[in-house]
């Protein structure tokens, strides 16, 4: 470009005849129409005025916190629980009971796309792993259960991570992140485009040695890549393609039923969405995308305790793919009406011959219809009233509705009373899984298989929420009352032999969650999460292998305080007190309650035309703390991270 | 379409030769598009209301203009920058009053004839004034601090009055140029970074049919509201626009006809309109979760005085 110029200023001619054509400002400029950009379904709802809570976890908030995951962010989130092992897939979340090793009743999206794994009994942990954190623009929390909108994977939540607009990042950024724990992080983002259209290209590595007890040494290699296309005002397309590779350490040493070995998750997608704006009060969304997944965990396992001197492969790798394409029409009939509404047809694919004792793919096709209405029959009154009905092909249909009613009180104080019912039907594991050991065509074992009697089990949530904006004291404050009944909750039980899944318990988790947020000074701000969660689940055993009473703690908080210091310094204190709960990966004997402190401290750096950071992050000052079991701990961890950018 | 109108300004101009035709005031329009006919046909009603009567004034476009010859009015008023550039360049005897253009396509007028605003040569702008839209600024987002401003090459002439504003009320303006040919992008970037509003200013390489897009987006991702310059902006995603309707330059352009028919001269200075609109995209406001009211912040913004 600059070449060309130089040319034509050598010619002599281009300059002039570019400055003669350019046009000057008229009254055209005044006069003339727009289109319209920022229409109906770009414009989101906002906190007050959606059917539910919602946490959101910005940008600055990410930088500040000192996450190197999506995972650890969740600490932030009132209700949820968090693990940073690399046991099942990658680090885990889960909101209002953490119910075992997978976590499978919550859905996270990454640009609308799910990447909730039908893999196993379903989980997110590999999901939480598509994107850098660097990549993030934002993370939306819809706490409570939000099928209605979501599909029945959103039985407890949703996580929905927003990258950034490939506009905002163009340029390049480079950052690299060392320290204790083996700690070795590094990425590079490339960012570029014209007007109409703009490109990221993202490589980022997450690498460290896991908790202490376990045979940890992790590592996350992602790839990703975003277009957006603005072909006419009109128009808007983005493409998105990417790989992600999980490789980490399990097992343990000596142990013949869980040596030391390197599991590998892997996963890759494309998508694409198009997003046509009909009317001012119109917008048409159309959406396909496609995933791969495949799990590789396999160890020879000795047969010489019942006398054969031979092994045998024990295996559990298989691998998954699914299709994903959507409608969905915003239309805002008035002021007073909004109508979203739309389709969906997905189609999972999961083979595993170890695992479903067969090479044929199963297939589960879900159809899915959903509409969500918002009305305002008064001024000071939002009515959300939504619903899906989803048909599965193995487990039938089901219906979610859900019905909000969010009233401004007075300006700033909204309170907001509502309800909702879900369904989750049984993932493919659940349902068919039949995991068989031969041994030259002997059958040795079969392991789990599903009797399939297993059906569908249920949510019913209601809640009362208030929100809360004081600007003189530069408080918010956001607090949900909740109860939510769970039926026909799926589990494995131990006590028949193969392992089978039922649908087992009838319980409710009912509590209080509040989140506030409070600038007091100038460059201050405090967050505090606190959530109050009781299960009415039995505390029994009966062979459940994990166990439910206390899937959540019944006190956990969260508080994060980040200072602006004089010299471009960022201070950020975090402390998490977590109350007595069952850990993820252990039975319900092994409960722990833990505390953990992190700090950070960080310049902004800026020569010439480069800006960047460096940071100091303590993760956990205190002693060790169990995490996923009892034999594996969080240990304190210092890394620095160096970033620049143009 | 050209070709018509030549014909019919050939046989309009004809008909204007002849005496019957010789008119007080003359309205000029670039060209017979809506705006113009609005502006144009507000100034025609309001001197007839005024007891002039509608024969003693002609409108035509500038291509009849030009065919017209001698027509000899006390008054010729000019509505665009085409016809504007037209009666500066062609008329010098009878004093002219151009309206429906910004103060910079006034000025590059100005400049590129050779002559200066006087009674002569005065304009009524179509740009609402600086400190009118930091007056709604104010109103609409009393804690707003941070001021972004995107300046391209037309508009950047006016960077010092508005440095010289903000600072005067303690406002921090966040500013970026973008050079001719230059991408968006990082000038964008830089002006809504931690501002609280982005503060439009008419420039033809910055703001278009075809950047509105980017430029709406980003600032509405980064949620900085925008402060712009025409209804249509409103429209598209502006939060607010500050902006005189066609009707209101019209009216007040018969205003200030009628003053040089009564025997005084044109303003030597030209003037800013009196009257004004505000528009609010209550979709963008809600969403936001900001209340700004249209109609209470023109009613504010009247109290406050023109400037």
């Amino acid at each position: 470009m600059r070449g060309l110029t130089l040319l034509a200023l050598i010619m002599g001619t281009g300059g002039l005849a570019a400055a003669q054509t350019a046009p000057s400002v008229s009254e055209k400029d005044f006069l003339t129409d727009m289109p319209v950009v920022l229409s109906v379904s770009r414009l989101p709802q906002r906190l007050d005025e959606t059917p539910g809570a919602v946490t959101v976890i910005d940008r600055e908030m990410i930088r500040l916190s000192g996450a190197r995951d999506v995972a650890d962010l969740m600490r932030l989130v009132p209700g949820f629980q968090t693990s940073m092992a690399f046991e099942a897939v990658g680090p885990q979340v889960s909101y209002h009971g953490a119910f075992g090793g997978l976590s499978n009743r919550i859905q996270v999206l990454v640009d609308g796309r799910t990447v909730y794994s039908p893999y196993f009994i379903g989980s997110v942990e590999g999901g939480l792993q598509t994107v850098a954190l660097e990549d993030i623009e934002r993370i939306e929390v819809l706490r409570g259960s939000n099928s209605a909108a979501y599909g029945a994977r959103a039985f407890l939540g949703v996580i929905n991570i927003v990258t950034r607009d490939s506009a905002d990042t163009v340029g390049a950024q480079a950052t690299v992140r060392a320290g204790e724990n083996g700690i070795r992080d590094a990425g590079a983002r490339v960012g570029w485009g014209t007007e109409s259209s703009t490109f990221r290209l993202s490589l980022d590595r997450r690498a460290d040695d896991g908790l202490q007890g376990s045979n940890g040494h992790n590592q996350v290699d992602r790839v990703n890549f975003r277009a957006d296309l603005r072909p006419d005002a009109a128009d808007e397309i983005q493409l998105r393609a990417g790989t992600l590779g999980i490789t980490a350490g399990k097992g343990f040493t000596g142990n013949i039923d869980d040596p030391t070995r390197d599991v590998r998750y892997g996963s890759g997608y494309a998508q694409i969405d198009w997003r046509r704006v009909l009317a001012a009060d119109q917008d048409l969304a159309l959406a396909y995308s496609h995933t791969e997944e495949s799990y590789q965990d396999k160890f020879p396992y000795s047969l010489a305790q019942i006398g054969i001197n031979d092994s045998i492969d024990v295996d559990i790798s298989g691998r998954s793919s699914s299709d994903n394409l959507s409608l969905q029409h915003t239309w805002r009939q008035s002021p007073v009406l909004q109508l979203v509404w739309g389709g969906e047809f997905r189609r999972e694919r999961v083979t595993s011959k170890p695992v479903y004792n067969t090479d044929a793919a199963l297939v589960t096709d879900f159809t899915r219809l959903f509409g969500n209405l918002e009305w305002r029959p008064a001024s000071d009154l939002v009515l959300n009233a939504g619903v899906m009905a989803e048909h599965s092909s193995v487990d039938g249909s089901s219906l979610s509705p859900r019905l909000m009613l969010n009233w401004h009180v007075a300006e700033g104080h909204t309170l907001r009373v509502g309800g909702s019912r879900a369904d989750r039907p049984p993932s493919t594991y659940e349902k068919s899984a039949d995991v068989r050991f031969y041994w030259n065509d002997h059958l040795l074992e079969i392991t789990t298989q599903s009797s399939g009697r297993v059906t569908r089990e249920d949510v019913l949530s209601t809640e009362m929420g208030y929100l809360g904006v004081f600007p003189s004291l530069g408080l918010n404050l956001d607090v949900r009352v909740f109860k939510e009944r769970i039926n026909g909750f799926i589990r494995q039980w131990n006590a028949t032999q193969p392992k089978d899944y039922f649908n087992q318990d009838d319980f409710s988790v009912q509590g209080l969650e509040y989140e506030m947020k409070w600038q007091p000074w100038s460059g201050a701000q405090f967050r505090l999460a606190q959530a109050y969660i009781h299960s009415s689940a039995a505390d029994q055993d009966n062979g459940a292998v994990s166990g439910l009473p206390l899937a959540a703690p019944r006190q956990a908080t969260t508080i994060a305080f980040v200072q602006r210091l004089p010299g471009a310094l960022d201070f950020t204190l975090l402390h998490q007190d977590n109350g007595t709960m069952t850990l993820q990966g252990a039975g319900r004997l092994d409960q722990v309650a833990f505390t953990r402190t992190d700090l950070r401290l960080a310049k902004a750096l800026r020569f010439d035309r480069l800006r960047g950071e460096i940071a100091l992050v303590v993760q956990n000052l205190g002693s060790p703390y169990p995490d996923y079991a009892p034999s594996f701990a969080f240990q304190r961890r210092a890394f620095v991270t160096l970033q620049i950018e143009n | 379409m050209h070709l018509r109108q030549l014909i019919f300004g050939i046989w309009l101009g004809l008909m204007a030769a002849t005496p019957a035709l010789a008119a007080t005031v003359v309205v000029v329009s670039s060209e017979r598009s809506a705006a113009y006919t609005e502006a144009a046909d507000a100034l025609v009603a309001e001197l007839e209301r005024n007891g002039l009567p509608r024969q003693e004034v002609l409108q035509m476009t500038g291509l009849q203009w030009t065919a017209a010859g001698q027509l000899n009015p006390k008054l010729i008023v000019a509505v665009g920058a085409q016809a504007t550039e037209l009666l500066a360049r062609a008329e010098r005897r009878t004093p002219v009053l151009a309206t429906l253009l910004p103060r910079a396509s006034f000025e590059r007028i100005l400049r590129e004839t050779g002559r200066k605003a006087s009674s002569q040569l005065s304009a009524l702008y179509l740009d609402q004034p600086l400190s009118r839209q930091l007056e709604l600024l104010r109103l609409a987002l009393p804690g707003a601090r941070r001021v972004g401003v995107l300046w391209g090459p037309e508009s950047i002439g006016q960077a010092p009055l508005l440095r010289a504003l903000a600072l005067a009320r303690g406002l921090n303006l966040v500013e970026a140029d973008v050079g001719p040919e230059e991408a968006l992008f990082p000038s964008l970037k830089r002006v809504l970074d931690g501002t609280d509003l982005l503060l439009a200013v008419a420039d033809s390489q910055v703001y278009s049919s075809a950047s509105i897009q980017n430029i709406l987006l980003a600032s509405f991702r980064a949620r900085v509201p925008m402060l712009a310059f025409s209804p249509a902006y409103a429209r598209a995603g502006a939060l607010l626009a500050l902006y005189v309707t066609p009707a209101q330059i019209g009216l007040q352009a018969a205003t200030m006809a009628a003053t040089v028919l009564r025997g005084n001269a044109l303003p030597e200075a030209p003037v800013y309109s009196k009257d004004f609109e505000v528009a609010v995209n209550e979709h963008v406001a809600r969403s936001l979760g900001l209340r700004v009211d249209a109609e209470s912040l023109r009613h504010s913004l009247r109290r406050e005085g023109s400037p």
